[in-house]
């Protein structure tokens, strides 16, 4: 059968059909303002989502913009300005589905509130900056798309009017935000000053020609600056410090699509930037220094702090933040075995690991969601024995926390599994041995969770919880993703290595 | 060792030269007409002249007063128009060109333009449902906002 010739444009359908979910939720808005038909506006966000992830994952299923024999090729598009290729595809699926989760979940948790079309269509609009990022391939779009992406965020941690703890997050993260977003752009014109192009592959060949050679501090200066923007949108070390403010006082749907989805964004332009603009040898011959240095100290930095933190926290959104900036430390490994044979290895393993953390991770956060719309408090010891009252939700929850620390068979072991070995390959000792440990560490806070709902006696008696529909369906099919992701996908683990031989 | 010392070549003076000397002048002639304002006007001390407004206006309250937010409101939305204009400009210029030159048909120059602009109006409509540019409220609207958290 003769394969349908779609236009080229159309490469970039997942980030256009989020950014034309948005527009409609803006135009129910408009024809009847101040809707609050959960059923409506939800059911736009979810069918819209959910498309983009078809796309997404249909894309990449056909081979667009895979480089091989039955493969379409790199597609470029606008000059080179966006490149659908693997790597492009695969972060938007993340994107997409933890848009979907999170769009499912809030029907319940937004329920009650008043900017019920505003809410969907900023979730939507953050989304689509973010599956921009993930196709982005020159500093400006990707810039633009970093706002895109920042921008809806600020607003919808702080959504909760009311709520002095959302507002209060909301302003932390809009200033860190705005600091960060200028250290980033200053870094881009510094990387424009020395080599003149914005387009990463120029960059890339203008290092390589050793045009740049005169530029070296300009040109250094300008990657550090833009490793603490990236830094910031992934919540690693130096640029951690909003995370778990940010996280605990969003509303948890939030929290989770945060967490989720736009670190994983931040990685994409992480792993992009670094690859295509940055080459090793050549980069390091002007300024003196490899960079994978930098990602391999940030690593090792970014997970114990994340970990040693989570380790005494008594809230459990506030664990789950720094537990997230611990799993940043993890993906960051997939930067800093790049100087190594088996770069591509390291980073494929880091995006599998990106997209397993994608479900469990927004699972997590989602039961935090759950016991947010029960209302039955904040800590460890109000999280006592839930086991007994909603057991589906709560075996969900052990299946993600235990995925979290990486038991085997689940998706989190698999993945943390296939960094150590690669890691180890690439001559990482040590970031291997600080992985293994974080690990180990990291399971004595996420069996305490799981010891409070299953094992400790309830503080006092509950009367029978609410099973609201959406919160639970996104769970279960959260934590099904968990356990069968890796072993059971083989295609995923081919997808990812693909992804990131693509750019390497 | 001898230091070598090149004379300037008068006849080519150097750019910033000038730049630094019309900064100097635009520097010099605001600070020289507060000097001599200074200097040539009678000392009547009064406390009316301490008001807010001198222009005979009663002025009422403190000046940190608390700016509606509306005036935010209609701000984002001009630069929004203004954003547009901006490229709306290149785009109009070369508009005729390439329906000539062949290359591009109508649809391909005008399709993406219409989009922009329907995207925009599109936010100008929501905004104006919404109730951006309401300016001014009955007291019955201000109170059916109130219990919208």
């Amino acid at each position: 059968m003769e394969p349908i010739q779609l236009p080229e444009w159309t490469a970039l359908g997942p980030a256009l059909l989020l950014a034309a979910t948005a527009i409609a939720l803006f135009v129910v808005d408009s024809i009847s303002p101040r809707s609050t038909n959960r059923n409506v506006l939800a059911g736009i966000a979810t069918t819209g989502s959910l498309a983009a992830l078809g796309v997404a994952v249909w894309f990449s299923m056909a081979g667009v913009g895979a480089t091989g024999v039955d493969g379409f090729g790199v597609i470029e598009l606008f000059d080179g300005q966006f490149v659908v290729d693997q790597l492009a595809l695969y972060f938007m699926i993340i994107v997409a589905v933890v848009t979907a989760l999170v769009v499912v979940a809030s029907y319940d948790y937004m329920a009650g509130h008043t900017y019920q079309a505003e809410y969907y269509s900023l979730v939507l609009l953050a989304a689509t900056g973010m599956a921009t990022m993930a196709a982005a391939n020159s500093l400006v779009t990707i810039f633009i798309a970093l706002e895109l992406a920042s921008l809806p965020s600020y607003a919808l941690v702080s959504i909760l009017k009311d709520n002095r703890g959302s507002v209060e997050a909301g302003l932390k993260y809009f200033l860190v935000g705005a600091l960060s977003s200028a250290i980033f752009l200053y870094g881009i014109s510094l990387v424009y000053g020395a080599t003149g192009y914005l387009q990463l592959g120029n960059i890339a060949s203008v290092i390589e020609a050793g045009d740049a050679a005169a530029y070296d501090g300009l040109l250094g200066l300008g990657i550090l600056f833009l490793i603490g923007g990236i830094a910031f949108k992934t919540a690693s070390v130096p640029f951690h410090f909003w995370a778990p403010e940010a996280y605990e006082g969003a509303p948890a749907p939030i929290s989770a699509f945060l967490s989720s989805a736009s670190k994983a964004a931040g990685f994409v332009i992480a792993f992009r930037v670094f690859t295509e603009a940055f080459p090793l040898e050549a980069t390091a011959g002007v300024i003196g220094i490899d960079w994978t240095v930098a990602f391999v100290a940030l690593a090792i930095v970014t997970m114990t702090v994340g970990n040693f933190a989570a380790a005494t926290q008594d809230n459990v959104k506030r664990m789950l933040a720094y537990s997230s900036i611990g799993h940043a430390g993890y993906a960051l490994i997939g930067l800093a075995g790049l100087s190594a044979d088996g770069g591509e290895l390291v980073m494929g393993a880091a995006m599998m690991h990106l997209l397993v953390y994608g479900f469990m991770n927004t699972g997590a956060f989602l039961f935090v969601a759950l016991a947010e719309h029960w209302g039955v408090g904040r800590t460890f010891e109000d999280y006592n024995g839930l086991g007994r009252r909603a057991p589906v939700a709560c075996f969900a929850l052990a299946i993600f926390m235990f995925s979290l620390a990486g038991i085997p068979p689940l998706g989190g072991f698999w993945s943390k599994y296939f960094l150590f070995s690669s890691a180890l390959e690439a001559g990482l000792l040590v970031v291997a041995a600080a992985l293994v440990i974080n690990s180990a560490l990291s399971l004595y806070y996420y069996s305490r969770l799981v010891k409070a709902v299953w094992i400790e006696d309830p503080v006092l008696e509950r009367d029978a919880l609410t099973q609201p529909t959406g919160l639970y369906a996104a769970i279960v099919v959260a934590a099904v993703m968990t356990v069968v992701l890796l072993p059971g996908f083989g295609p995923v683990v081919d997808t990812a290595l693909e992804a990131a031989a693509a750019i390497v | 060792m001898c230091v070598g010392f090149e004379a300037p070549n008068v006849t080519e003076m150097n750019d910033w030269i000038a730049i630094g000397a019309l900064a100097l002048v635009g520097l010099l002639i605001p600070l020289g007409m507060m000097a001599v304002s200074y200097l040539i006007r009678p000392s009547v001390p009064e406390t009316s002249k301490r008001a807010t407004y001198e222009s005979g206006e009663v002025p009422t309250g403190g000046t940190r007063v608390r700016f509606n937010i509306q005036y935010y409101m209609v701000a984002l939305l001009f630069l929004v128009f203004d954003i547009e204009t901006v490229l709306l400009f290149p785009w109009a210029v070369v508009y005729l060109d390439a329906l000539e030159s062949d290359a591009v048909s109508l649809f391909e120059i005008m399709g993406p333009m219409v989009v922009f602009v329907a995207i925009l109006l599109l936010g100008l409509g929501w905004a104006w449902r919404n109730g951006a540019v309401q300016w001014a409220q009955t007291p019955r609207q201000v109170e059916a906002d109130r219990d919208r958290p």
